[in-house]
């Protein structure tokens, strides 16, 4: 522990810790701390690591000489498959999430994440959704149709086993994870920074996890969305993808690459901000180019999702089409290009230090531009078709990913060790680690690029001698080899450290940012007291922040209310607006993880009871957890002596709960935009594309059931209004009007729904039309459920003139529902009817 | 909003351009679907001739709206520092937005709509 705590206030740590710390012994499961959750990511994603690093091993054992039968067809698909899948998945979301979690509220000058509970249920369906996966290998049924879970090949008839099932529910299950961590890290990033910390002076990289965090809220709701659609086609015999029933295979490619896409660029912002956090610290001075680096930041954010057909240049598309895509993946290198000469001019203007982390670094400049350079190749689309799906493309993939992604990921490891441990990491073992990680990657994949361009493709289990790829693949397996040599150097080198490490001083690479000025290892509330921020280099201004900040000498330093609280502040400036209270230790998220678990076990071995009573189950346990906050005992009671300026953010109209309602509706919509996007496109695409002669919904209990719909948000708004001026007049009763209106309306398009003559085992058009109404429902129940919580909450005082803080969380959800409703009543209903086609 | 500090502008063009995008696209997918142009035409086309007109005109209100983040923050401007940090991020994002949607829109000269 480092010397910030002293005798003189050594006893103000201790009251905080009796608050902020976990529980003991298994209570450690119900931790809801950043720190906690954090190191819980990274610890588990580095397992998922080395799992898929040894079907790597495997395979290369396999392809190292031709003609080899040591593992068969099945089991090598079944490697391959779950090799991409734990990779990107299991590995690298997950752990760069982990590292944002763990940083992201210490270099904001905050002692948590806003929810934190949402980061614990974050975790356990990481856990549990990867475990499922991780499962099916052990029980050889896993998937084996590629990472990518192309259609028709996975669909029931070419993949009858469980295989995909895995994929498909597993997925879904991790997803929930990486998007209520995105919600998260974007909410804390905007609305929980140090007094003063405005948009500009903010650490280069909360903003790199801030275009992250965007990204995965945009970019995971595709795939959850044909994740559902494919798992209802196989378990449910709908038709999405099949072309028989007026479906078409390519909806799934580009609702995956929709997402495939943006992926790469989720990797590689995190690490990019890594990169540009280490390279001023070791240069000894401010980065060069910040704005640009935010500039570049934001336009990697955008562009990155404009590309996602560069993956699907053989299938048939208009030239014209192509050339969009292939001019969009050539410009995403612009802000790449960018980011790389800040880099190369800070390191030019500075002093560098060339230890530990800065190796890692210069390792990822080498490689990432190497790999950076074959995907402009590949985004030619003459060179493209030549080398689609060879050797080449798995080359081009691992030098973005492993440069991109796992080098920076390492010396940001190296870089942080001391926070972890205290301990400084040995330059010995871990230079040996990185020649050998560098020196075996690029013997393995530089060969590969060649044993591409010789025509070798992807995914085969085998070769015949004599092709010219026999020494290639020889080498390749040899570096495959060496480079787990270096991985395990690394292992070696963090286990010993803990041990044997030398103690870290403070702030041992006299960094500038504030996760410097916490203890080390790092405590459970951060700060004991939260400093005003001034410049972007907050530690090289004051390098005494760190005492005066455990003297509790700044804000918020009581803990007599026994509330664990940090700063809310303007989005834009940063300025204090309220206090926000935060949950403490939780059994929810861990009862709610296991419950969805219990979900998708049931739904894979299509025990539907069990899966019906594990969704009520899952729901009652989310609505106590919406129970226990506010005015409730367990949260922030009501008190004679509580802070007016400012004022506790339960008591306002605003907070992180509000931003964080609209964020998650952003990835919502986002999954709503996707069914759009699919009926549009089955409709003007798919090669058998028909519709009913009778149009399959009525019309007019559906038009009713929208008016009725419209109506119930009537009560709810003036309620709402009355609230934000101050009063609650009947605001129960109102509560109830508006749940009773909506539970009219969920009554009328229940009926409309059982009434409709559907057929969505037999045309994609109805099965599209089915799974829109059930969203719908889905929707309008919840809006009912959730008001009708509200008026409960009246009742007992927990929601009222001095608390209106929750029906203005609720109230976007509304306006989410009136919007989705009326938007599919045009798009699904009156436009096809317009058209004549329905 | 309309402000040119307002932060909406870090995004506000690239969210143009993300509409742009998806018109170009989906349009011509449509087209290509409903009523496709005879291929002896080239790119001599009324939906080469549209997409390109809708390339000007978000290019030129991207460039138009860039000039105006930045003449804002000029360091002589009004605003404060923090003000002038989002309109110089906003006016750059502008300008390489419109640089983005001249690149991708000029293909559009050269090759036939559906081929």
């Amino acid at each position: 522990m480092t010397d910030h705590i002293n005798p003189r206030n050594e006893e103000l740590h201790q009251r905080f810790e009796a608050v902020w710390g976990k529980l003991p012994g298994w209570g450690t499961l119900a931790a809801v701390n950043h720190t906690t959750i954090g190191v819980r990511f990274m610890v588990t994603g580095m397992a998922f690591f080395l799992f898929g690093g040894l079907l790597a091993m495997l395979m290369r054992t396999q392809l190292a000489l031709p003609g080899q039968d040591i593992i068969g067809p099945e089991v090598y698909n079944q490697l391959f498959t779950m090799h991409g899948t734990v990779m990107m998945f299991l590995f690298a979301i997950p752990v760069l999430e982990g590292l944002a979690m763990y940083l992201v509220p210490k270099m904001l000058g905050s002692r948590d994440l806003v929810f934190p509970r949402i980061s614990s249920l974050g975790y356990y369906c990481y856990l549990f959704g990867g475990l499922i996966i991780v499962f099916s290998l052990a029980l050889g049924i896993a998937p084996s149709s590629g990472w990518f879970m192309y259609t028709p090949l996975t669909d029931a008839t070419y993949s009858p086993g469980r295989g995909p099932d895995f994929w498909l529910l597993g997925i879904t299950f991790v997803e929930i994870s990486a998007i209520s961590a995105g919600v998260e890290l974007v909410v804390s990033i905007l609305r929980s920074r140090a007094s003063g910390m405005s948009l500009g002076k903010m650490p280069i990289f909360c903003w790199y996890i801030l275009g992250m965090s965007l990204m995965i809220i945009f970019g995971f709701p595709p795939l959850v969305l044909a994740s559902i659609l494919l798992e209802l086609e196989r378990a449910a015999g709908m038709v999405f993808f099949s072309v028989a029933g007026g479906g078409d295979p390519l909806l799934w490619q580009h609702l995956f690459w929709m997402f495939g896409h943006p992926e790469v660029y989720i990797l590689f912002l995190p690490a990019a901000g890594i990169v540009s956090t280490l390279i001023p610290v070791f240069a000894g001075r401010p980065l060069v180019g910040y704005r640009w680096i935010v500039l570049s930041i934001i336009l990697m954010g955008f562009i990155s999702f404009g590309l996602w057909v560069h993956h699907m240049f053989t299938v048939g598309i208009p030239q014209l089409a192509q050339a969009f895509f292939s001019v969009a993946s050539m410009l995403v290198a612009v802000p790449t290009a960018i980011q790389l000469f800040a880099w190369l001019a800070t390191l030019w203007t500075g002093r560098v230090v060339y230890n530990l982390p800065m190796l890692w670094i210069f390792g990822f400049l080498v490689v990432f531009v190497c790999g950076g350079l074959t995907g402009v190749m590949l985004a030619l689309v003459p060179f493209n078709w030549q080398v689609h799906d060879t050797h080449f493309v798995v080359a081009h993939m691992h030098y973005v990913l492993v440069g991109g992604m796992l080098f920076p990921l390492i010396a940001g490891f190296y870089y942080w060790l001391p926070h972890f441990s205290g301990r400084m990491p040995s330059e010995r073992f871990g230079r040996w680690g990185f020649w050998l990680t560098f020196g075996g990657f690029n013997l393995t994949f530089l060969l590969m690029h060649l044993t591409g361009l010789l025509g070798m493709p992807r995914r085969i289990y085998t070769y015949e001698a004599g092709l010219g790829w026999d020494w290639l693949n020889l080498l390749s397996s040899v570096g495959g080899f060496v480079m787990a040599m270096g991985v395990a150097m690394l292992i070696v080198d963090f286990a010993l450290h803990f041990r044997f490490g030398r103690r870290a001083g403070e702030n041992p690479w006299h960094a500038d940012t504030l996760e410097w000025a916490t203890t080390m290892p790092a405590s459970s509330y951060n700060f004991v007291s939260l400093p005003d921020i001034r410049s972007r280099h907050p530690l090289w201004d004051d390098p005494q922040l760190p005492h005066s900040i455990a003297a509790g000498e700044h804000g918020l330093a009581d803990i007599d209310h026994i509330r664990r609280e940090t700063w809310g502040t303007d989005a834009v400036t940063g300025e204090v607006r309220e206090i926000l209270h935060l949950p403490s230790n939780s059994w929810l998220p861990l009862q709610a993880a296991l419950l969805i678990a219990l979900l998708c076990i049931s739904l894979l071995l299509r025990i539907y009871p069990l899966a019906l009573f594990a969704t009520i189950a899952a729901l009652l346990i989310l609505l106590r957890w919406s129970w226990h906050n506010g005015a409730h005992p367990r949260a922030a009671p009501v008190t004679g002596n509580e802070p007016a300026a400012p004022s506790l953010h339960s008591r306002t109209c605003d907070g992180p709960g509000l931003w964080g309602m609209v964020v998650t509706l952003m990835a919502n919509g986002t999954l709503y935009a996707s069914l759009l996007f699919g009926w549009f496109y089955l409709w003007t695409a798919a090669p058998q594309w028909s519709v009913p002669e009778e149009g399959p919904i009525a019309l007019w209990p559906l038009l009713a059931s929208g008016l009725l719909l419209s109506t119930a948000a009537l009560p709810y708004r003036s309620a709402l209004a009355e609230l934000r001026m101050g009063g609650d007049r009947r605001l129960q009763s109102r509560l109830w009007t508006a749940a009773g209106l909506g539970l009219g309306h969920v009554a009328l398009l229940l009926w409309v729904l059982l009434g409709a003559s559907l057929a969505p085992q037999t045309l994609a058009h109805d099965a599209v039309l089915c799974v829109m109404l059930i969203y719908l429902l889905l929707h309008s129940g919840l809006a009912v459920i959730l008001t009708a919580l509200q008026a409960l909450r009246v009742r007992c005082g927990y929601v009222g003139r001095k608390l209106p803080y929750e029906p203005v969380v609720l109230w976007p959800f509304w306006l989410y529902t009136l919007g989705v409703f009326w938007l599919g009543f045009v798009a699904f209903i009156l436009l096809p009817m317009a058209w004549g086609d329905a | 909003m309309w402000s040119p500090f307002h932060p909406l502008h870090l995004v506000l063009g690239l969210i143009v351009w993300a509409a742009w995008f998806v018109a170009m696209y989906g349009g011509l997918s449509v087209v290509c679907s409903v009523a496709p142009p005879a291929p002896a035409l080239g790119a001599r086309t009324w939906i080469n001739a549209a997409l390109l007109a809708l390339t000007a005109v978000i290019t030129a209100l991207l460039l138009i709206q860039g000039w105006r983040c930045w003449r804002a923050s000029a360091p002589a401007g009004e605003g404060s520092p923090n003000q002038r940090f989002i309109g110089r991020v906003a006016a750059g994002a502008y300008l390489l937005t419109a640089v983005s949607t001249l690149m991708i829109g000029l293909p559009v000269i050269v090759l036939p709509p559906c081929l």
